[in-house]
C-alpha cells in the first residue's frame, strides 16, 4: 500500500495545478486575418486546429503530472510492509501460563477463550499470540493466518512463573505496532498480577479486552517451609470457601519421612510442625490437592546447611541485645516466604581475628559501630565487600567517617558526624521509588516519610547513588559499588538513637530489603522463588546446585512464588483502570516503522526523476506547439 | 519576398497611402500624373518624354496648332512635333476587382491602389490622347467602358473606376480571352491585378493578346504583407473571396509560404518576360510613378 511519510505535501499538487488551468482557461484566443493569399498558404504545412487542441492537452497534462510529481516527491511516499502492517487492525491474544492457571481444566478453558478470541477478531485482522506469566515470550507473530494462532494457542502449556500482567500487555502492545487494534488479555484476573503501584501505558489506537477464566473454586497451598531447630514448619494456604483438611507429606533428601493432617479453614494459612529426625540435608513438604493448582502444593528447603543466610553485625561489643536489638529483631522476623536470617554480633576487635574464610558465608555485613575496628578487620571487611560481599553502614553515633572510608576505599566516601548536637527533626524521602530497596513498598513507600530523625551525619561519596534524602536536602541514604560487591550507607543509627525508625512498621521491610539488595551482589540465600532464580539455576521448583563466586558447592531450593497462591482477584473493570491510554506512543512507533521503511525505499528519487523526463517532453512539445 | 525597396528617386514621389488619402480619384490621378511629369522634365530620364518624340518639317497642310513656335524663333524654320500627332493607340485597362484584391493591411488597398494607377494611366493617356478604355473583371466581367479618345471620356472612366467594389473569386484568364477575342485592332492592353489565379490559365490568356497583335503591361500588385508574411503567432487566416479559414503558426510556414509566393512571382517574371510581355511587381507600399515609367517605357516600344 502506498503511504506518505509527510502527506500534507500532496496538499502542494492540488494548488500547482490551479494556475496552469487559469492559464489555459484565460488564454487568448488566436486572431483572425482576412488574408488573399490563402490559397498559397494552404501549400504550406498548415497545422489543423484540432491537432493543435491535442497538443495543447497534452501540454497541460505534462505539466500538471510534473508538478503533481513534485508534490508526491516532497511527500516522500513509500510502500508500508510488514506482518503488522496495514489498513487492517491487529489482534494479539496475551495468553496466562502462570501456575495459578494450572488446576484442572482451567488451563483448558483458558486456551478455548483464547481460541474464541481468535475467531472473534475483525476479519481481515492480523493476529498474533504472547504467553506470559513473569515474563513474556511471543509464541505466535501477528499474521493474517489464524490456524497458525490457534496452534500457537494449542501449543502454550501452564509454567512455574507467577503472573506479571505488565510483560504480557507490553510485549502485546509492542506486536501491534502502533495499529490500531485490540489485545485480548485471557487471565484469571489474579490482583497479585499487578505489583503495588503498576501503572500500564497502551496507545490510543489498542483496545484491551480481558476474557476471564474464572475464579479457583478451591486450592491447597503449601506457601512457607522453613527449619526450627528439629522440626521443620510448613505453612499451608486454603484458598476455598470451606474448611479443608489438609493431608500433608514430608520427605527428607528425597526420601518420605512422615505425614500429617491439619484442617485449614477458609481463605485461612494454617503452620505445621512436622519433626525431623537425623540431619537431612533437603526437605520438602506436599499437600493432597487433586481439584487445585498443582504447581503450589509441594514447596522445598535445604536444611543441613543453614537454610538462613547468616547476617553479620558488627557494634561496640558485638552483644546484640544491647548494641543491635531493633535491626536483630528485624532481620530475625518471620514473614511468609521472606527470607530468615541468622544474626551472628561481633565486636570490631573481634573481627580482627576471624578469617576470610570465616567471613565469606555471611550474606552481608551491618556496621553500627566502628569502635575497635582496626586495620586487620578493616582489611578483612573491605577484601570482603570487594570480593562481592555487601555492607550496610548505619552512621550512627558510633562510627567513625574516617574508618567508613579507609575501608570503602574505592568509593572515596565521606562520613561526617554532625557539629551541632542540637535535635533538628526532619523526615526521610526516596529519591527513587522504582529503586530494588523501595520497589517492595510500592505505594506505601510514602510512609518512611512518618520516620523522625532527629540527627543525621553527612554523607557523600563519589561515584555513589542518593537513593533517599532527609527533608533538610542532606543525603540520607547513599548507594556505593565497592569492588564486587555493594555498600549501603545510612546517614543515621538504627537503634532508636537519632531516630525513631525501629518503631515504624516500614523498618523492617525496610531492613530486609536492604540487606537482600546488598547480599545480592554474591547470592547466598538458600531458596529463590522462580521468577528470581539466578543464572545457572533451572527455573523449577526443587533442590538445585549452584556455585557462589569463592567456587564452591552450595544448595539452593527453588519454589513458586507463594504470592501467585493468593487467590484474591480483581474485576476486568479494575484491571482496565489499571491501563492508562498513552495517545502519541503507538502513532510515533509507526511513525518510526514508516521512516524507516521510506529510507529503504527512496521512492521519492524515481519521482523526481520521472518529474524531470516529463519537463523534458513538455519541452519538445511546447516548443512544436509554441 | 519582398517588393523592390524604395530607390531615392522612388521617394520623391507621392506614398501610395497619402494619395490614397486624397480626395478624388481624379485628383489623386492628377496629383500623380502630374507630379510624375513634372518630375520628368527634371530627370536626366530624355528617352521617356511624352511630349516631344521628334521634329518634322511643316508641310502645307499641317495643323498650325502643331508648330513648336519656340523651334521657329530659333530657326526660323516651321517645325511640327511627331508625337502629339501621330498619337494612335487604343488602351484597354483590365482592373482585377475580385475579392482578394480587397486586402490591404498598411493603409491602401490593393483595390484602392490599382484603382489609383488605372485612374493614373487614364489620365496619363487621356493626356496624350490616346484612347482610353476601361475592363472590370473578378470571374467574369463586370463592368466594360470600350476605348475612347472623345471628351468626357476619362471623367466616364474615373465615374466607373469610383463605382466599382472588390468582390467575387478571381478568374483572370476568362475575361482575357473574351477580350482578346473581341479586340478588332492592335492596342495596349495593361492588366491590374494580384495575379492570385491559376499562373498557367493567366499566362495563356495574356499570350493571347500577343496573338491578337496588342501589347500587354501586367502591374503584379502585392500587399507587403503577402510578400513578406510578417505574423508572428499563431492566426487564423480567412479567404478574402472563399471565406475558408485555416490557422497557421507563422513560425512553421513562413518558409514555405514565401517560397511559394517567390516561385509565383518568378513564373510571371520569367514566363511573361519571355513572351515579350512587359511584367512590373509593385507592392502597395510603392510610389503609382514607377507604374507610370513602366507603363511609358512599354509604350514607346509600342509606336
Amino acid at each position: 500500500m502506498l503511504s506518505f511519510l509527510s502527506p500534507l505535501f500532496l496538499a502542494g499538487a492540488a494548488a500547482a495545478a490551479v494556475p496552469v488551468i487559469l492559464h489555459l482557461l484565460k488564454r487568448e484566443p488566436e486572431p483572425r486575418v482576412k488574408f488573399a493569399a490563402v490559397k498559397l498558404l494552404k501549400r504550406a504545412p498548415v497545422e489543423q486546429t484540432e491537432k493543435r487542441h491535442i497538443r495543447e492537452l497534452l501540454l497541460l497534462a505534462l505539466r500538471i503530472a510534473a508538478l503533481v510529481l513534485l508534490a508526491v516527491a516532497f511527500a516522500r511516499p513509500f510502500l508500508a510492509s510488514g506482518a503488522a502492517v496495514g489498513a487492517t487492525g491487529v489482534t494479539m491474544i496475551a495468553l496466562d501460563t502462570s501456575y495459578s492457571m494450572s488446576a484442572p481444566g482451567r488451563f483448558e478453558r483458558a486456551q478455548q477463550l483464547a481460541k474464541d478470541a481468535i475467531s472473534n477478531a475483525p476479519s481481515g485482522n492480523l493476529v498474533g499470540v504472547v504467553t506470559f506469566d513473569d515474563v513474556a515470550e511471543i509464541v505466535e507473530k501477528p499474521s493474517a493466518d489464524r490456524v497458525l494462532a490457534r496452534a500457537a494457542v494449542d501449543r502454550a502449556s501452564v509454567g512455574f512463573g507467577s503472573t506479571r500482567y505488565r510483560a504480557g500487555l507490553s510485549a502485546a502492545v509492542q506486536m501491534l505496532g502502533g495499529h490500531r487494534g485490540a489485545v485480548v488479555v485471557v487471565t484469571d484476573l489474579q490482583e497479585s498480577g499487578w505489583d503495588a503501584g503498576d501503572r500500564m501505558s497502551v496507545p490510543e489506537s489498542a483496545r484491551i479486552d480481558v476474557a476471564d477464566v474464572g475464579p479457583l473454586a478451591e486450592d491447597l497451598a503449601v506457601t512457607g517451609l522453613r527449619s526450627a531447630g528439629d522440626r521443620l514448619v510448613a505453612t499451608v494456604r486454603n484458598a476455598g470457601a470451606r474448611t479443608v483438611e489438609a493431608r500433608l507429606h514430608l520427605s527428607l533428601d528425597g526420601r518420605a519421612a512422615g505425614e500429617t493432617s491439619v484442617p485449614v479453614g477458609p481463605n485461612a494459612s494454617a503452620d505445621v510442625p512436622l519433626p525431623i529426625a537425623g540431619r537431612p540435608a533437603t526437605a520438602s513438604v506436599s499437600v493432597d490437592d487433586p481439584h487445585g493448582v498443582a504447581a503450589n502444593n509441594v514447596r522445598y528447603a535445604v536444611v543441613g546447611e543453614s537454610s538462613r543466610s547468616p547476617v553479620l553485625v558488627v557494634s561496640g561489643t558485638g552483644e546484640l541485645g544491647r548494641d543491635a536489638f531493633y535491626l536483630q529483631a528485624a532481620l530475625q522476623a518471620n514473614a511468609a516466604g521472606a527470607t530468615t536470617y541468622d544474626v551472628v554480633g561481633v565486636s570490631g576487635s573481634e573481627l580482627a581475628s576471624w578469617s576470610a574464610a570465616r567471613l565469606r558465608p555471611v550474606s552481608a555485613i551491618v556496621v553500627v559501630s566502628t569502635r575497635g575496628l582496626e586495620r586487620r578487620a578493616r582489611e578483612l571487611v573491605a577484601d570482603y565487600v570487594n570480593a562481592g560481599g555487601g555492607i550496610i553502614v548505619a552512621a550512627g553515633p558510633d562510627v567513625d567517617g574516617d574508618v567508613i572510608a579507609d575501608v570503602l576505599g574505592g568509593t572515596r566516601l565521606r562520613v561526617t558526624m554532625p557539629a551541632d548536637t542540637r535535635p533538628a527533626p526532619r523526615t526521610l524521602a526516596p529519591a527513587d521509588v522504582r529503586h530494588p530497596i523501595f520497589k517492595r513498598f510500592g505505594a506505601n513507600a510514602a510512609t518512611l516519610g512518618l520516620v523522625q530523625f532527629q540527627r543525621v551525619s553527612r554523607v557523600a561519596g563519589d561515584g555513589c547513588q542518593t537513593l533517599a534524602r532527609f527533608t533538610s536536602g542532606e543525603a540520607a541514604l547513599v548507594d556505593c559499588a565497592s569492588g564486587e560487591g555493594r555498600a549501603l550507607v545510612l546517614a543515621s543509627d538504627l537503634n532508636n538513637g537519632w531516630n525513631n525508625f525501629p518503631l515504624h512498621a516500614s523498618f523492617v521491610p525496610f531492613v530486609h530489603e536492604a540487606v537482600q539488595y546488598v547480599a545480592s551482589a554474591r547470592p547466598r540465600a538458600a531458596e529463590y522463588v522462580i521468577g528470581d532464580v539466578p543464572p545457572g539455576i533451572e527455573p523449577r521448583p526443587g533442590i538445585a546446585t549452584m556455585k557462589d563466586p569463592a567456587g564452591q558447592q552450595t544448595r539452593v531450593a527453588v519454589n513458586v512464588d507463594p504470592r501467585e497462591s493468593d487467590a484474591a482477584r480483581m474485576s476486568a473493570d479494575d484491571f482496565q483502570a489499571v491501563v492508562t491510554r498513552l495517545k502519541d506512543a503507538g502513532t510515533s512507533e509507526a511513525r518510526i516503522e514508516a521512516r524507516q521503511q521510506e529510507e529503504h525505499q527512496h521512492l521519492w528519487q524515481y519521482a523526481i526523476i520521472l518529474m524531470l523526463m516529463l519537463l523534458a517532453l513538455e519541452g519538445v512539445v511546447a516548443s512544436r506547439t509554441a | 519576398m519582398a517588393g523592390p525597396a524604395p530607390t531615392p528617386r522612388e521617394r520623391q514621389f507621392l506614398d501610395p497611402a497619402v494619395v490614397a488619402r486624397l480626395g478624388t480619384l481624379e485628383l489623386k490621378a492628377r496629383t500623380i500624373v502630374e507630379g510624375f511629369l513634372s518630375g520628368l522634365h527634371r530627370s536626366p530620364f530624355k528617352g521617356f518624354s511624352v511630349e516631344f518624340a521628334e521634329y518634322r518639317q511643316y508641310i502645307p497642310g499641317d495643323d498650325l496648332s502643331t508648330i513648336d513656335w519656340k523651334v521657329y524663333a530659333r530657326s526660323d524654320r516651321y517645325y511640327v512635333k511627331k508625337f502629339e500627332e501621330d498619337t494612335n493607340l487604343d488602351c484597354h485597362l483590365m482592373f482585377d476587382v475580385s475579392g482578394s484584391m480587397a486586402y490591404g493591411a498598411r493603409g491602401i488597398t490593393k483595390f484602392e491602389y490599382g484603382a489609383c494607377l488605372a485612374a493614373s494611366l487614364a489620365y496619363l493617356m487621356n493626356r496624350q490622347r490616346d484612347a482610353v478604355g476601361l475592363i472590370a473583371f473578378d470571374d467574369k466581367i463586370v463592368d466594360v467602358l470600350p476605348a475612347s479618345a472623345r471628351a468626357g471620356q476619362l471623367r466616364n472612366l474615373l465615374v466607373s473606376l469610383q463605382r466599382l467594389a472588390p468582390a467575387n473569386e478571381t478568374n483572370v484568364s476568362k475575361p482575357l480571352h473574351q477580350l482578346a477575342g473581341s479586340l478588332s485592332k492592335r492596342g495596349l492592353v495593361v492588366l491590374i491585378s494580384d495575379l492570385l489565379d491559376d499562373p498557367e490559365a493567366v499566362i495563356r490568356g495574356l499570350k493571347h493578346f500577343q496573338f491578337r497583335g496588342s501589347d500587354v503591361i501586367v502591374f503584379h500588385i502585392l500587399d507587403p504583407d503577402e510578400l513578406e508574411f510578417p505574423f508572428d503567432r499563431a492566426t487564423r487566416f480567412e479567404d478574402l473571396e472563399t471565406n475558408e479559414e485555416i490557422m497557421a503558426v507563422p513560425g512553421v510556414v513562413r518558409d514555405r509560404y514565401l517560397a511559394e509566393i517567390g516561385a509565383l512571382i518568378d513564373r510571371y517574371k520569367r514566363e511573361l518576360g519571355g513572351a515579350g510581355i512587359d511584367y512590373q511587381l509593385l507592392s502597395t507600399a510603392q510610389p503609382l510613378e514607377l507604374a507610370l515609367l513602366a507603363y511609358l517605357s512599354t509604350r514607346a516600344r509600342a509606336l
